[in-house]
This record gives C-alpha cells, sequence and structure tokens, in this order.
C-alpha cells in the first residue's frame, strides 16, 4: 500500500505542477501571435523593430511555408496565431481556398501596385524576391564551365547529381521554381515538365526548405541549385564563394506576402503588425538588417548593391491566381512524375 | 486475496489504481482510438479508403521496403559493432582509464540530438567532404543515400547494443571458458561453442531495439536518405508537414504499427525469457580467466580505437563547427554562435529545461508506482494496465506524435499549443523505462523481505518507506534520467507539439539545420551533450549516494 504521506506528496507535486504549466501557458497574453515563413535571421530583427515602434510583442515560431500551411490549416477549427508572415504569395493563394484568412486593406493598399495584392485584401505583399541561379565557384572553375545563363546550361552532364534544390512538397521556393519552369515554356505543362525529367538526374537532393541547399553549395558539397535571391545574397555575404546569375529566358519572382487569420485571438494588435509590415516602415530597414528582399512598397527605394545584382535580368512575376489555382495539381503531379519517377 | 478483495481492503492502493487508469486513457488511449478513428472513418462512416490507398501506392511501398531493410541492416550492423565493444569491454581486461575513455566516447551519440552525426557525415563525406576529397582525392561521391544513412544510424544507435551487451557478457563466468579451455578447446573453439550461444538471447535482444529505434528514427534520413531512398517515418512526416495531410500521414504511420509491435512483443515475450544464468559455485574474487589472446585483444582494441576515434572525430568537428564564423568558408575563431543561443534561443533553451524538469520527476514518479503496484499488488486489469503502460514507448514517435495532435487539438481536451501537452507526452513515451526498471528489481527482491518487516510489526506505510522504496530508489533514478535525457534529445513525436508559446532545442537544431546556420545548430548540439552530460554526472552522485542490493548502473537502461 502507498503511504499516505507519499501520496499526499504525489497529489501536492500533480497540483503545482498543473497550476505552474498553466500559468506558464498564460506568458503570450498581451502579445500577437505569428507563423514566420521569413527565416529567424530575418525575421526576429523585423519584430524587434516593430516592438520598438508599436510596444506590442511578437510570439513567433518559423515554419517552412508548406509546413506553415499545414498548420494553420489543421488548427483552422480553433486558430493558434494572428498573422501568417512570409512566404510566397502562391502559398497564400492556396490558403484562400482553405478559407484561411480575413480580408484586411492596410493604409499602404491602394498605394501598391495590382500584383502586390490580393484585390480583396486577403493578402498584402511585404517584398519581392525573385528566383537565381546560384553556382559554386571552384566547381565552375574545375569543370570550365561559365556561371549558367539559360536554363538548358543546368543540363550540362557536369552537373550530374550535382544540383541542390527545393521539395515542391515542403517549399514555397520549389512550387516558385516550377511556375517559372512552366513559364519559360509557355505554359506548356507538359514540355516544363519534360524539362524537369531531364534535370531529375542532375539533382543530389531535393531539400526540405528552399534555402536547405545554400550551404551545400557555399561548401561544394553540391555545384549549383535555384533560389531566391535572399538566400543566395546571404550566401555569399557569409563568405562562401559563389556566383549568382539569371537564366535569359526569364526566370519567375514572387512577391512576399502577410495575412490575417480568420478567427485571430488578437485581430487588432494583428492588423497593426499588418500596417507596420506593409508600409515603408518596415520595409526601409531592409538594408540596416542585410536583408536583400526587393521593397514591395514603391516608396522604399531598392538599395544600391541589389540593384547592382539584378540589373539587366530577365525576372516575369508568376501569376499568383494561376499558380494558386493549380498548385495542388502541378505538385502531385511533381511528386509522381519527378520525385519518384 | 483476490484482486478486487485487495481493493476493497486497500483504498489507497485503489485509488492510486484509479489515478494512473485515468491518465492512461487519457494520454494512451485516448489518442490512439481518435487516430484509428481519424483513418478509418470518413464523415461518420467507416472506410478503408484512405488506409488502402497508402497500401497499394507503389511509392509507399517501396518506401515501406526501404525501411525494413534499413532497420535490419542497422540491427546487424549495429548488433555487430556492439558486441565488438561489449566484450573487449568485458575480456580484454582494459585499463580504468581505458573503460571510461570508451564508455564516454559510446555514451556520445546516444546523448546527443539525433542529427549530429548526420551533419558530421555530410561535412565529411559529401562531393567535397573533408575526407573524401581534402583527404582521399575523391570525386563524385554522394553523401546521400542508403550507405550514408546506414552508417550514421549505426554509429548513432549501436551504443544500445553495447549497453545491452555488456552486463551480459560481464555475467557470463569466464572461468567456463576457462573450463573449455583445459579439456583442449582452441580459444576460437571456446568463443563459437561456449561463448557465442550463451549470448544470442542477448544478441537477439539488441538487434530488435536497433530494428525499432531505426523504424522510429525520422531525422537521420530527413537529412541523409535523399530522394533515392524514401522512408516510412519520414514520408508520413513529410505527408502532414508540407502536403498536410494528416489522414494520410496517419495512415502511413499505422502501417509502421505492424512491425514496430511485432518487435516489441518478441522482445518482451520471447527473448526476454530465454537469458541463460551461468552458475559455477566459484567466488567472485578468483582472478578471471584469460579468454583472449594477445593477438585477438590487439585486433579488437584496434577496432574498437578506430570506431571510437571515429565518434570523437564526429563530434570534435561539431565543436568546431559551433567555434568558426562559417565552416567551409571563414574558419575565423568566433564565440557568435554562442551569443545567439544565450541571447535569441535564451527561450527555447528555457523552455526545453522548464519541460524536461517537469517531465523528469513525473516520469520518474509514473515508473515507479506502476512498476510497484504491477508487481506487488494484484487487482483486476493488472496485465492489461502493463501492457496499455508499454504502448507510447513501442510506437514509433511519429505515430504518437501525429496521435496527440489529433486528439488534442480541438475540446473536448484542448491542450495544443501548451507545455502540458509535451510534458504528458514524454512521461508516457519515455516513462515506461522506470517502470520496467522498476519490475525487474522488484523480480529479484523477495517479498520475504517486506513480510519480514510486517511481522516484526511495522506498518504497510512504514515497510513501504523503510524497506521497499529504498530497494527501488535505482529504478526511480534510472527513470529520471532516461526521461531527462530524452526530453533534450528526442523530437520525432514533439516537433508535432511545439507552439508559439512553446518550442523545443531539437527542434531549433533541426530548422537551423535546414536554413543556413550551422554554427547555431552546432551551438545548440554542444550544449545539449553539456547539459545532459551534467545531469547523468548528478543522478550517477544520486545513485552512488543510495547504494541498493541489485541497483542498475543508470547508463545501462539507457538504451531500452
Amino acid at each position: 500500500m502507498i503511504p499516505a504521506r507519499l501520496k499526499r506528496a504525489f497529489a501536492r507535486t500533480f497540483a503545482a505542477c498543473t497550476f505552474a504549466v498553466t500559468s506558464f501557458a498564460a506568458h503570450a497574453q498581451g502579445t500577437v501571435n505569428v507563423y514566420s515563413i521569413w527565416p529567424e535571421n530575418w525575421a526576429r530583427p523585423m519584430f524587434e523593430e516593430f516592438t520598438r515602434a508599436t510596444g506590442i510583442k511578437v510570439n513567433f515560431v518559423r515554419f517552412s511555408s508548406g509546413e506553415a500551411l499545414a498548420r494553420v490549416t489543421a488548427e483552422k477549427g480553433n486558430p493558434r496565431i494572428d498573422v501568417l508572415f512570409g512566404g510566397p504569395v502562391e502559398t497564400f493563394a492556396a490558403g484562400i481556398a482553405e478559407g484561411l484568412f480575413e480580408p484586411y486593406k492596410s493604409p499602404s493598399f491602394d498605394k501598391l501596385p495590382a500584383r502586390m495584392k490580393h484585390a480583396d485584401g486577403q493578402w498584402i505583399a511585404i517584398a519581392d524576391d525573385p528566383l537565381v541561379f546560384m553556382t559554386n565557384e571552384k566547381f565552375l572553375k574545375e569543370n570550365n564551365l561559365k556561371a549558367p545563363a539559360s536554363w538548358d546550361d543546368l543540363l550540362a552532364p557536369a552537373y550530374k547529381n550535382m544540383l541542390q534544390m527545393a521539395d515542391a512538397r515542403t517549399s514555397g521556393t520549389a512550387v516558385t521554381r516550377i511556375f517559372s519552369i512552366i513559364e519559360v515554356n509557355g505554359r506548356n505543362e507538359d514540355k516544363a515538365f519534360a524539362y524537369m525529367k531531364k534535370l531529375r538526374p542532375n539533382v543530389q537532393i531535393f531539400t526540405k526548405s528552399g534555402g536547405g541547399g545554400t550551404l551545400p553549395v557555399g561548401l561544394g558539397q553540391a555545384g549549383g541549385g535555384i533560389f531566391f535571391i535572399v538566400d543566395a545574397l546571404d550566401t555569399k555575404a557569409k563568405g562562401y564563394d559563389v556566383a549568382i546569375s539569371f537564366p535569359k529566358e526569364g526566370i519567375g519572382t514572387s512577391a512576399e506576402a502577410i495575412a490575417l487569420i480568420k478567427g485571430a485571438k488578437n485581430p487588432d494588435l494583428g492588423r497593426k503588425l499588418i500596417d507596420w509590415a506593409t508600409s515603408p516602415a518596415m520595409q526601409n530597414q531592409f538594408a540596416k538588417h542585410k536583408i536583400n528582399f526587393v521593397p514591395a512598397h514603391p516608396d522604399v527605394a531598392l538599395e544600391p548593391s541589389l540593384a547592382a545584382v539584378l540589373k539587366g535580368a530577365n525576372i516575369f512575376p508568376i501569376d499568383a491566381d494561376f499558380a494558386g489555382k493549380n498548385r495542388k495539381r502541378v505538385v502531385d503531379r511533381w511528386i509522381a512524375e519527378i520525385l519518384n519517377p | 486475496m483476490t484482486g478486487a478483495a485487495t481493493l476493497r481492503r486497500d483504498p489507497a492502493v485503489a485509488l492510486t489504481v484509479a489515478v494512473l487508469w485515468l491518465v492512461l486513457a487519457l494520454f494512451v488511449a485516448f489518442p490512439m482510438a481518435t487516430l484509428l478513428a481519424r483513418i478509418f472513418f470518413d464523415k461518420g462512416a467507416f472506410s478503408a479508403d484512405g488506409f488502402l490507398a497508402v497500401l497499394t501506392d507503389r511509392h509507399q511501398i517501396r518506401a515501406f521496403w526501404n525501411s525494413m531493410l534499413l532497420g535490419v541492416l542497422v540491427g546487424v550492423g549495429g548488433t555487430l559493432l556492439g558486441f565488438m565493444f561489449a566484450f573487449t569491454a568485458a575480456r580484454a581486461r582494459l585499463s580504468r582509464g581505458l573503460l571510461t575513455v570508451v564508455d564516454a566516447a559510446v555514451l556520445l551519440p546516444l546523448v546527443s540530438p539525433p542529427f549530429t552525426t548526420a551533419i558530421a557525415i555530410i561535412f565529411s563525406f559529401g562531393p567535397r567532404g573533408l575526407i573524401t576529397y581534402e583527404l582521399l582525392g575523391l570525386k563524385g561521391v554522394t553523401a546521400y543515400g542508403l550507405t550514408s544513412t546506414l552508417f550514421s544510424e549505426i554509429l548513432t544507435f549501436f551504443p544500445i547494443a553495447y549497453l545491452t551487451l555488456r552486463p551480459l557478457l560481464a555475467g557470463i563466468d569466464s572461468n567456463i571458458e576457462g573450463m573449455a579451455q583445459s579439456l583442449g578447446a582452441s580459444r576460437w573453439r571456446v568463443f563459437r561453442t561456449v561463448t557465442l550461444p550463451l549470448c544470442v538471447p542477448g544478441l537477439a535482444n539488441a538487434f530488435l531495439l536497433l530494428f525499432a529505434a531505426s523504424l522510429a528514427d525520422f531525422a537521420t534520413p530527413l537529412i541523409l536518405a535523399g530522394n533515392q531512398f524514401p522512408v516510412l517515418p519520414t514520408q508520413a512526416f513529410l505527408q502532414i508537414t508540407g502536403l498536410f495531410d494528416l489522414r494520410g500521414g496517419a495512415a502511413l504511420s499505422l502501417v509502421l504499427l505492424v512491425p514496430a509491435m511485432a518487435v516489441f512483443l518478441l522482445q518482451r515475450y520471447w527473448v526476454s525469457r530465454r537469458f541463460y544464468v551461468t552458475v559455477t559455485g566459484k567466488g567472485a574474487g578468483q582472478a578471471p580467466h584469460d579468454s583472449v589472446s594477445p593477438r585477438a585483444r590487439a585486433a579488437l582494441l584496434a577496432a574498437c580505437a578506430f570506431v571510437a576515434v571515429a565518434i570523437i572525430y564526429f563530434y570534435a568537428l561539431l565543436l568546431y563547427a559551433s567555434l568558426v564564423v562559417a565552416l567551409g568558408a571563414n574558419h575565423t575563431f568566433t564565440l557568435a554562435h554562442y551569443r545567439v543561443i544565450f541571447t535569441e534561443g535564451l527561450r527555447v533553451i528555457g523552455d526545453t529545461l522548464i519541460i524536461a524538469a517537469f517531465a523528469m520527476p513525473l516520469g520518474g514518479l509514473y515508473g515507479v508506482l506502476l512498476g510497484y503496484l504491477v508487481t506487488r499488488k494484484s487487482f483486476p486489469g493488472r496485465r492489461t494496465m502493463e501492457m496499455t503502460s508499454m504502448v507510447n514507448y513501442a510506437l514509433p514517435g511519429t505515430i504518437v506524435g501525429i496521435a496527440y495532435l489529433i486528439a488534442f487539438n480541438e475540446p473536448p481536451i484542448e491542450l495544443a499549443g501548451t507545455a502540458l501537452l509535451i510534458i504528458a507526452c514524454y512521461v508516457f513515451r519515455y516513462g515506461p523505462t522506470g517502470i520496467r526498471a522498476t519490475i525487474a528489481l522488484l523480480q529479484q527482491i523477495d517479498r520475504s523481505l517486506e513480510e519480514a518487516s510486517l511481522g516484526l510489526g511495522a506498518g504497510s506505510g512504514t515497510t513501504f518507506r523503510r524497506v521497499t522504496l529504498p530497494l527501488i530508489l535505482p529504478a526511480f533514478f534510472a527513470g529520471l534520467g532516461v526521461v531527462f535525457i530524452r526530453s533534450m534529445t528526442a523530437i520525432s513525436a514533439t516537433i508535432f507539439l511545439v507552439s508559439v508559446s512553446w518550442t523545443l532545442i531539437t527542434v531549433k537544431i533541426l530548422e537551423n539545420i535546414t536554413e543556413l546556420s550551422l554554427g547555431p545548430a552546432a551551438a545548440y548540439s554542444v550544449l545539449v551533450v553539456v547539459i545532459v552530460f551534467v545531469v547523468i554526472a548528478l543522478i550517477g552522485l544520486a545513485l552512488r549516494a543510495f547504494r541498493a542490493p541489485g541497483s542498475t548502473r543508470v547508463t545501462s537502461l539507457l538504451g531500452g
């Protein structure tokens, strides 16, 4: 038999634990809760600036776009966050189909060009992010290659098993890449998939997140890959010897968006974050924190060194409606035909 | 006295049993039932379509067989390596210092976050790997696929085999080997016909434990398997987090349940009954027989040293990566990564430690209470209780995590996003190690000890406190240790349970690895290893203070 004293001690410990746990859970009050698709090293300084400017605290976790969307969808009946922050617009387009967002038009809404906002305010862009080719300089030199200047350059045998790019199941970068390929092939999907099939043997691994391949390319474990410009320039800034180039046929750019969650528990705080993020107040801070996004707001000037990289590049926007409508089907086809042939 | 009568006569036991059944129902039966319901019921009607769709998808079938293949290979490779280490430690007459080094090297992979070897392997064996390219000048090597996943999992899990085989080998009286040899058998023949057959149940046990560990591991394949070698736990993870297909992911996990349960039952009810005991009637003080020839001893030592050096090299690389600006590009010394984890990461570290600090005593207490009740008290449903308590422990973490996510996200029991859910996950998933330890200890202790105390006039309360409790303290500390270590290092279940309010170091490490932030990932890993080593040392000290007959070394229980 259990002695009464031990029993009492057990009961007391258990009660203390439950109390402590519930009071810890309450420490999130009075703050805005966010899933950030931007990696922590960019999201954190932005949120700190926001807290400095408004006094509102930001509680956030970072997920890659597919994971974040999966979470928000799974939590639809009982939302755990107020704002979905960052991430390519096609992720938000898929979210609209699930009825995840509460339309909201921030004060900057009218100033933004049409492709930087959803007509009803389901999402608003906070930045623009073109894709680039990033290759390892040492790898190029060893194989007597120039930095790739065409999509077909990536098919060269020297790249066999040496490219890394993101997995469309989890990454928005991958989805933007696939829609870029569909676009440069005149929206002829069969032609686009034929190209991806030819590219497949050159792909060493499809990584879980969009930037997952940047470190291997920087280290030379992979020869090159297709990444968003922020990730590529960040790799370069860390000191890795990489080349950044653009295909002459053109490559897609994806707006990075923000949206208010339907049923959010702190909608007013969420709106304040959206007001701030869609205005120059946040986007003027990109350069200071060395975040190489192209600002979405027309009043914010492009940082000179970023402008130099983008000079002469053939960049086109991905049609958000087309991408949103076809995302699931195209990703399923990609899984069936490219990932697991 | 019948079970029901015990409960009537002893309300304290009845109350504890009722409470245990309540928490088991809430945190084991309810999530599993919800998971099954989610898979097999579509809009209120029974439907196996979703499940069958997964079973017949050829990619998933391939992933299933890949998982089996990987599990078997890890089982075989890890058991061999573990046996080699255990045999060397038990028979090659190592000095104390050398033995400590071997023990520490073997413990490293066991107490570190699951993907630390995976990163080190990419650095060492990739197309530009430190070893493959810089050292050997090989080109076109790939670091992804079966070989590297296998290599990494063997290195991570072989300590489990070592820890289960070493006490077994130490328990075989080497004088038996001596007798066989004096009857004219060669050393090799003695090893083959005496030592090895005595170890067979232990080897089978180690194989099954390793197979199960590999089946539950999704982090290593996530980083190393690449796309040519998909395995089920990773597929289930991607199905849910990537394609937000909860049903499909749950169905995939359920496929894993079959081999996992089979292995667990085999291990529990077949292998564990076939251990041999060697009784020679000679005092233990006698000089042990010399069962290994000098040449074999040298070979064994060299092989073990090679593996130990490999492990130490991997962790040294990790430490180095945490101390330079950017491994591979800028090798300037910096403490910046540690500055990052102790400023930005401070909350995560705090969250993890708070969760571990709550899970540890609760898990230890749960293990001792349940273990004590099912061995010493008879009450209806005793066996069922023991079996139920083992469910979360036997299943791969992915299944448990998914079941918790589905069951607790919405009312009636809404716990998603709270620390309580993560703590409960750890307590019911790793507490069973304490249950097993308690049961094993109590089986060695004769009831007559307690009866003597009662007969001498002590009350049952005093008997428990003064006799039983000190005897099972080692099991309590073992339970504490395992729950703490797993709370610091596990990821497969809890990755589904983190939230904006509560997140864990392991999840952070995985996030950092998949981004460009290798330095912070390495720094977090080093921190985890250090914290765990300190806590193990403290538990070891506590154990020594409470040294009781039949106490087991805490480390030998970590493997389970």
